[in-house]
């Protein structure tokens, strides 16, 4: 290569208190390259993309654009010196037009005044460039992501972007809406734009980059280019060793009366005559689009939602909690999702989002300290949390760890010799698939050690590996019930569904917003 | 890496550091040095600060929690109010018994006094729950609920007194209460020779101090507010009962606010309904500011907050006795509170 990289980067490194996230790490690439960024959570994808659109600096290392340094204080220099990036939370002002978003911020003016005309013309020119029917005048609210994600490249290029940072793009994307833009992403590489595409689903990657770099750690693992390698050979790359059986075996419960039953059980208008019932020992998975009502649902049984019909029996004995305070009490716990808003607190210690569910254990006015570190050490260790400092914050952990110790939060509460129920949300979102791995294991081996675990989720291939049996629920009933065993993504998709091929997985709905 | 420490450093320690420089710049460098570092001066600024101090604890309180309570100034005075009434119509309804000779006239006025600080402590509490019921039970922004609070608590003792001045028909044991203490310096030890004697205010405001930061750092209760106020709904999805948690802060600062007006109410043996306890609000939530609590809830220090008393108060004492007009105070405390919160922005959780 004779000629200067479009995008170099050399010997970058960055570190947090106590997380080195990046460790010279060093890429290049050509213009018009359409350049892959794989990696498990944590690995230091995100804080390299960062580091690129000027949001923050690296410690040392350099970056040079077209041959020449660059050093960027602000998101403004990456984007002066022609560096865009397109967040997975798109950065639009919902109540302006298409055509005032692209402008924003450097509206062309007249006289002093906003031109209108010149603005609306710019933005059909970036438009049609991009081969998008989006009228210039919509409110930006109006249009569906997919035609928001298009607006937003369409402001990048507005802005002369030689370099365009993709970040999970797909994830809110249909599979028509995500075959459009790969289209379109060959379409800007072939016009000299490089493009640096990050994303989990390697399938994905494989199809559409030109070379992909695996980081792992904070290093960069290798570069390859996607005829070299497979998806498993990926995998193995980001993960660091090879995957074996993601998903453990599975142990048969010893029959026994139900732990949990749930008869008939309605939240108006959410969930409508919901039954079903889990054995010690077994792992029931509940499957279904969003909003189809499984988290009202498990809501329902711990009293974060008051039924409004039905029955819920503990033990053969009819329940109503008013709260995840007596449904624990009782030996019912409930990990949520949506694990930053509800599942742990940020700011508090790892130490203290262990205890915090039963803190009274530890003292009645008074937690005693000790008692709290020990017990948050065992768990640590026991569930291998990466945890450096269980005194500091829980938000320095990855996703998967903070996951960890939010199911260890339960675990540690649920009241000791009595028969347990553990009801998981979305367990594993967000989560690598290391981390995944571990998280299966973790609940094959509550299960066996009795527990009564129901677990929830969007993705079939987890149900599938994971559970002994999968209730699918649609519009807040329960379509039906498979064996895990035997059944096929597509008879739970059916179910879940209504229909024969419903397109795509149960993971991504395409979440239309129309006027 | 070296300025994110020392910037860290200085947005959790500021505040110290701007006690201890107020400090060492009245006490060694000012003009009126000498006069500033007298121990009856220091003394006095503990004095004219205990009211405020003990209030901003219970505030600290309510703001970790993810709450705040405009009220206080008018609880404080409705206390006063109810409690010195209350204690004067024991006086008048023991009369006769005091003329039987059943009971002494001594006895008489300790039991009306005690009625008085039960009552005053009574009505505190009530206000404080209704306020905690608002904001838990009618889901009303603590901000709308406490601000009914304000105006209503203080029309209520502006009503019982006709706007007017509530005497104590005895004074004898207000004034042993409102002016007496302990010698906590003895006088062996002082220029002056007299001993030095901290004021029951004074006691009462190092004790909360005391108990609050431990409340908060230590026990179950002061866990759950902070998780509370840092997050609500991960809190209630981790089986805390945060209605609860929430209610027992606005019942903690109204005993606060409570004490606070009774004290003042016997320091003067009389309540002024539209004076006492007024913008009482404002000085405490300056306070807690300033000690480095988070307005957002969910992190916050008693200790800071007690700094952050003294630090107006040693800011108010320094323009007092530098003869500088009281009416640039309020510029100088507005200017205060506000660089506190810009160096707390730093932070943000």
């Amino acid at each position: 290569m004779s000629d200067p990289a479009a995008l170099a980067i050399d010997g970058i490194s960055k570190s947090f208190p106590a997380v080195k996230a990046l460790d010279g790490v060093s890429l290049s690439m050509r213009a018009g390259e359409i350049h892959g960024i794989v990696g498990e959570n944590g690995a230091g994808k995100s804080t390299l993309m960062k580091i690129l659109a000027g949001v923050q600096r690296p410690d040392i290392g350099s970056i040079r654009l077209a041959g020449e340094p660059v050093e960027f204080r602000s998101v403004g220099d990456a984007l002066n010196a022609g560096i865009a990036m397109i967040h997975q939370e798109l950065n639009l002002v919902g109540d302006l037009t298409v055509a005032e978003n692209i402008a924003l911020g450097r509206e062309p003016s007249r006289f002093g005044l906003v031109s209108r005309a010149a603005m609306r013309t710019a933005a059909t020119d970036a438009l049609r460039e991009l081969g998008s029917a989006v009228s210039p005048n919509a409110r930006v609210s109006t249009l569906s992501v997919a035609d928001m994600q298009l607006v937003e490249i369409a402001k990048a290029l507005a802005l002369n972007a030689r370099i365009l940072i993709m970040d999970e793009p797909t994830a809110v994307l249909s599979e028509r809406e995500t075959s459009a833009l790969f289209a379109l992403v060959r379409r800007l590489a072939l016009r000299g734009v490089t493009i640096l595409y990050i994303s989990h689903l390697l399938p994905e990657v494989l199809d559409l980059c030109d070379r992909i770099s695996v980081l792992r750690d904070g290093k960069l693992v290798t570069t390859v280019r996607p005829t070299e390698v497979d998806e498993r050979k990926l995998a193995s790359l980001m993960v660091g060793r090879d995957l074996t059986e993601v998903f453990p075996p599975r142990a048969r419960p010893a029959p026994a009366p139900p732990a949990l039953r749930v008869e008939s059980l309605s939240v108006l208008p959410v969930v409508r005559d919901v039954s079903f019932e889990v054995a010690p020992g077994e792992i029931l998975g509940i499957a279904g689009l969003v909003g189809s009502g499984r988290t009202e649902t498990a809501e329902a049984i711990v009293g974060l939602r008051a039924p409004t019909g039905g029955r819920i029996l503990l033990a053969s004995k009819p329940v109503r909690f008013r709260g995840p305070r007596a449904a624990i009490a009782a030996g019912v716990a409930y990990v949520s999702e949506d694990r930053k808003e509800r599942g742990v607190h940020l700011p508090m210690s790892c130490v203290e989002n262990v205890t915090i569910a039963h803190l009274k254990d530890f003292g009645r006015v008074f937690p005693k300290r000790a008692a709290e570190r020990a017990t948050a050490a065992t768990w640590i260790s026991r569930l291998a949390v990466k945890c450096p400092n269980p005194a500091g914050p829980i938000r320095a952990l990855s996703g998967g760890n903070q996951q960890k110790l939010a199911v260890a939060k339960w675990l540690d509460a649920l009241p000791k010799g009595r028969q347990g129920v553990l009801l998981l949300d979305e367990p594993t979102r967000g989560v690598d698939l290391g981390a995944k791995r571990e998280m299966y294991r973790l609940i094959a081996d509550l299960a066996a050690q009795g527990l009564a675990c129901v677990v929830i989720s969007s993705e079939l291939p987890e149900l599938l590996g994971l559970c002994h049996r999968i209730v699918v629920m649609r519009n807040g009933r329960i379509e039906g019930e498979v064996d895990a065993e035997s059944a096929t993504e597509e008879t739970i998709m059916h179910l879940a569904a209504g229909v024969d091929g419903a397109s795509g997985s149960a993971s991504s709905t395409p979440q239309r917003r129309t006027a | 890496m070296i300025l994110d420490r020392v910037s860290q450093l200085f947005e959790r320690y500021g505040v110290i550091v701007a006690f201890v420089g107020l400090l060492v710049w009245n006490g060694v460098f000012a003009e009126n040095a000498d006069v500033f570092r007298s121990p009856e001066n220091l003394r006095n600024i503990l004095n004219q600060n205990a009211a405020t101090g003990i209030v901003a604890i219970g505030m600290t309180l309510v703001i970790v929690g993810g709450g705040i309570d405009l009220a206080v100034g008018s609880v404080m005075a409705l206390a006063a109010a109810i409690g010195l009434l209350a204690s004067n119509a024991f006086l008048g309804f023991s009369e006769s018994y005091v003329e039987s000779g059943t009971l002494s006239a001594g006895a008489a006025e300790w039991l009306a006094v005690g009625i008085g600080f039960a009552a005053g402590i009574g009505t505190g509490l009530a206000a404080g729950a209704l306020n905690g019921v608002l904001v838990t039970v009618g889901r009303l922004p603590a901000f709308i609920a406490t601000l009914g609070g304000l105006v209503g608590y203080r029309s209520i003792s502006l009503a019982l007194a006709e706007a007017g001045e509530i005497r104590a028909t005895k004074t004898a044991v207000l004034t042993e209460i409102g002016r007496g203490g302990l010698p906590v310096v003895p006088g062996s030890l002082l220029a002056s020779g007299n001993p030095l004697i901290f004021s029951w205010s004074i006691i009462t405001f190092l004790v909360l101090a005391v108990v609050g930061q431990i409340v908060l750092s230590r026990t179950r209760y002061g866990r759950h507010l902070v998780a509370v106020g840092g997050n609500p709904t991960a809190a209630r999805y981790s089986a805390i009962a945060v209605d609860w948690v929430r209610f027992v802060s606005y019942v903690l600062i109204g005993l606060c606010a409570a004490l606070a007006g009774l004290l003042q109410m016997a320091r003067m043996s009389s309540v002024s309904t539209s004076q006492l306890g007024s913008q009482m609000e404002l000085d405490a939530i300056a306070a807690v500011v300033i000690g480095g609590t988070a307005m957002s809830g969910g992190r916050g220090r008693v200790w800071g907050t007690v700094l952050g008393v003294l630090i107006l108060g040693i800011i108010n004492n320094m323009l007092i006795v530098s003869q500088v007009s009281t009416y640039w105070q309020g510029a100088l405390k507005g200017a205060i509170i506000v660089v506190a919160v810009l160096i707390q922005r730093g932070r943000k959780t």
